[in-house]
Order: C-alpha cells, then structure tokens, then sequence
C-alpha cells in the first residue's frame, strides 16, 4: 500500500482527520496498513509495545486472560477508534491483550520511529498525545461506568 | 342484542382498579417476566407507549409499571416486571389465570407524533428498554413515516438481555440499526462490550442531529453520561426525551412522592423533554 493510499485512511478516520495534510504525511511514512482474522491477537500482554493501531473497521476486544477461564474482555473497541498506549510510556510492554473479534483492519504505527517522530516534531507530538489524552479518558470513564453495574438488582422497594 | 357499554377511566374514581386476567407469562430473564393481561369487564384502558400503570396484588400492594408492548386486542396489556421488592416479586410469580388488578394509564407518552418525518434514536440500559419496546414496536408498525431508526440497548450481561426473540428478528431488518452492549460478557458472547453511550459514536454517521429525535430510559447516570454524548454531537436539548423513574403512588399528582423540581413525575412525566429538565439537572437525584 502506498504512503498516498495510507494518507487517504488517515484523512478520513476521527483519529487524525483533523491533522494536518503534511503531518498526516508525516504519520503516513511510519503506518502500515493490516489485516486480521477473526480470534488474531493485535497485542499480547506482556509483549514489547512496538505498535499503535487505528482501527478502520472490524471490532477489537481489550481483554486478559485468566487462567482456568481464558479471555475475560473488558472492553470492545470498533472502527474509528484506536489501540495501544504502552508504546508512549516506559517500560513499553502491553499490559493488555486486544483480539479481533471479526475481520479487522487497522493502520498500524512503528512506536520507535512514531516516538522519534514526535519528539522531532513537537507540534504533531503535542498533538497526538491530546488525541491519546481524550482516549485513555474516555475509556476510563467507559470503565468507571461498568465499574457502578448500574444494571445490577435494584434496592428494594 | 344490546353490548354491553365499555367503561372508560375517565368514567371512573382513577383509585379504584380495574380487575385482569393474566393471559400469558413469558419469562425474559432470571429475575423479569412479561405479562400480557387482559380485562375481566368491558374496559379499555389505552395506554400510549412511554405511559404506566398502576398494577395491584391484593393484599400485598401496588406498583407503577410502563407499558412494554402495544395491545393485540383492544383493552389488552403487556407489562414487563422485574421482581425486586414484595409486591413485584408477587407480579412475577403470577401464573395465565391469576387475577391483578389495574389503573391508569398515567402520565406523559414518547413524542412519537413529534418523531414524525425524523431520525429516531431509542436509546435503553437494563429494565429501561422495557419503557422504549412499546415505543419501537409502535415505529415499526408505522415505519414510513419515520426516517432513520436506531436503536441502542445496553445489558449488564447477555443473559439480562431483555426480548431476545425481537431482538434476534430486529437485528434482521433493513430499516433498522440495532446495537447491542453488555458490561459483563460471558464466554460465548461475539458482540460488543462497554457502555451504551459509546454506541452513539458508531452511528453518529447514521442521523442528523438537529432532526434527531431521541428517548432515553435507564438508569439516571446512564442517562446523564448519555445527554452529555448526544450533546456532543449537537443533539438539541429539547429533541432529548427521558423517562423518569420515581416513587408514583397516587399516580395523579395529589400525593407528592414523585416530585422533581416543579414535577409531578406521575403527571407531568414520567417522559419529559430533557430541555424541561436540565434546569433541575444539578439536583444529585436528578
């Protein structure tokens, strides 16, 4: 897939959409476009961070696995939202797994030469790390709400 | 032949229940089921979908519970009961024969007339797609004259789902996007998992938000959290209907227990445009 094809996703998903034409360039060079089947692992606990995803369709679970059960999903996240903070912050291992739950296609992010782009580029870097902001946010919040089981039995009437 | 003259409530004192037969009993989940019930006498009690009734176990009390589906026959109701204090768990434990009482219909219905020529949002946590199911069923049997329709139900787990048989039919349709969310999956579940607020999100792309109409009902912080997202996406306050859960007990706004703000909730609600109540929207129970 050429830079120029990888430009046209990163234009349209909600991730980077409103960047620049130059800097979604920029990320353009360090992307990779891939895909993945139903029960694929796009990150495994433990492993070395070396990757950011945008996800463009499909629907990915942010789960861990505990032994004697398996997979225990927290969370789903679908198109037009994204995956994998670890790589920003030391010591860069996954402290999660995400799995495909249907065909997924994601563009795919090299964290050392994202990490060395940012940090050259300190307005993109500022950028991007509001957009991962807003998301670590949001899911902490998505979180905090499950947390309440607000759907649990009710008091007593 | 002379018929028999068909009682109205108006007719009627709104205290005194009319007598029901419960016609049939389908379970939903553990702990809720759903009645259809029919009237012992010639009456007909019309309830609009988004309004309640008030439901009676001799001996035991009364509960206010909305209606969930639309009448097959005239007079005919459809209720949808969770057991979780004594008078609903004596609700739920009724078996096709067992009489019940009932009054109302009471309080204020969905703006399915105002949704007319509208995107429809119909957004549900837990028990609160109970309220909305009426709602829906009615849209999809006037289809044509509602733009998009989409609907939104969040579950604690996949066995809380509520209507699986509708559902399973509702997933099946064209002119319907149906999204489903549970906060606690199990090991067989493919869908999605989170909460229902972040299903807006995926279909923002689907409907316009100033000619949006949409209802809400769950729990009060899920319809908070799921204000502030519609919001977000320019939803106008007034086009945001919310269903309002309170302790109704006269049911007419004599007694005061339902009291929000300026409110009677049993009158003046339980559905209300959330631009009536943002006022009040800092009250912690709001």
């Amino acid at each position: 897939m050429s830079d120029r094809e990888l430009e046209e996703f990163l234009a349209v998903h909600p991730f980077t959409a409103d960047l620049d034409e130059n800097q979604r360039a920029l990320l353009a060079k360090q992307a990779r476009l891939a895909h993945y089947q139903p029960d694929e692992y796009l990150i495994q606990e433990g492993r070395p961070a070396n990757a950011f995803y945008l996800i463009v369709q499909g629907l990915v679970s942010i789960e861990l696995f505990v032994p004697g059960h398996g997979p225990r999903p927290l969370q789903t996240v679908e198109g037009g939202s994204a995956v994998g903070w670890s790589w920003m912050l030391a010591p860069s291992r996954w402290e999660f797994d995400a799995r495909a739950l249907e065909r997924t296609t994601a563009v795919v992010f090299d964290a050392e030469r994202l990490r060395a782009l940012l940090l050259e580029d300190c307005c993109l870097g500022l950028r991007l790390v509001q957009r991962l902001l807003f998301l670590v946010t949001e899911r902490l919040r998505a979180a905090r709400l499950q947390l309440l089981d607000l759907y649990g039995p009710p008091r007593e009437r | 032949m002379v018929k028999a003259a068909i009682t109205t409530p108006a007719a009627t004192n709104p205290f005194i229940p009319f007598p029901f037969v419960v016609m049939s009993r389908r379970r939903e989940t553990r702990d809720t089921v759903t009645l259809r019930l029919r009237p012992l006498r010639n009456v007909r009690l019309l309830a609009q979908p988004g309004q309640f009734m008030m439901l009676s176990v001799i001996g035991v009390g009364e509960v206010p519970i909305s209606v969930s589906g639309l009448p097959r026959r005239p007079g005919e109701l459809e209720h949808t009961i969770r057991a979780v204090g004594s008078v609903t768990r004596h609700l739920v434990a009724l078996r096709p024969g067992d009489y019940i009482g009932v009054r109302g219909p009471f309080g204020t219905s969905w703006p399915l007339q105002l949704a007319h020529g509208q995107d429809v949002l119909l957004i549900a946590g837990g028990l609160g797609f109970a309220p909305l199911r009426s709602a829906l069923l009615s849209i999809l049997r006037e289809r044509w004259r509602y733009r998009q329709v989409i609907a939104l139900y969040g579950a604690r787990s996949p066995t809380d789902l509520l209507y699986r048989r509708d559902l399973s039919r509702w997933q099946q349709r064209p002119d319907l996007i149906l999204r489903m969310t549970v906060d606690h999956p199990d090991q067989y579940w493919r869908g999605q998992v989170g909460v229902v607020p972040n299903l807006i999100r995926q279909v923002a792309a689907f409907f316009e938000p100033a000619n949006t109409i949409a209802m809400i009902c769950g729990p009060e912080i899920m319809m908070r959290f799921t204000i502030r997202e519609l919001q977000k996406h320019g939803v106008p306050d007034e086009h945001i209907f919310l269903s309002l859960e309170r302790n109704m007990q006269c049911a007419i706004g004599l007694c005061g227990h339902c009291q929000l703000g300026p409110f009677f909730l049993c009158k003046d609600g339980p559905v209300l445009p959330y631009s009536r109540l943002a006022p009040f929207s800092e009250i912690r129970e709001f």
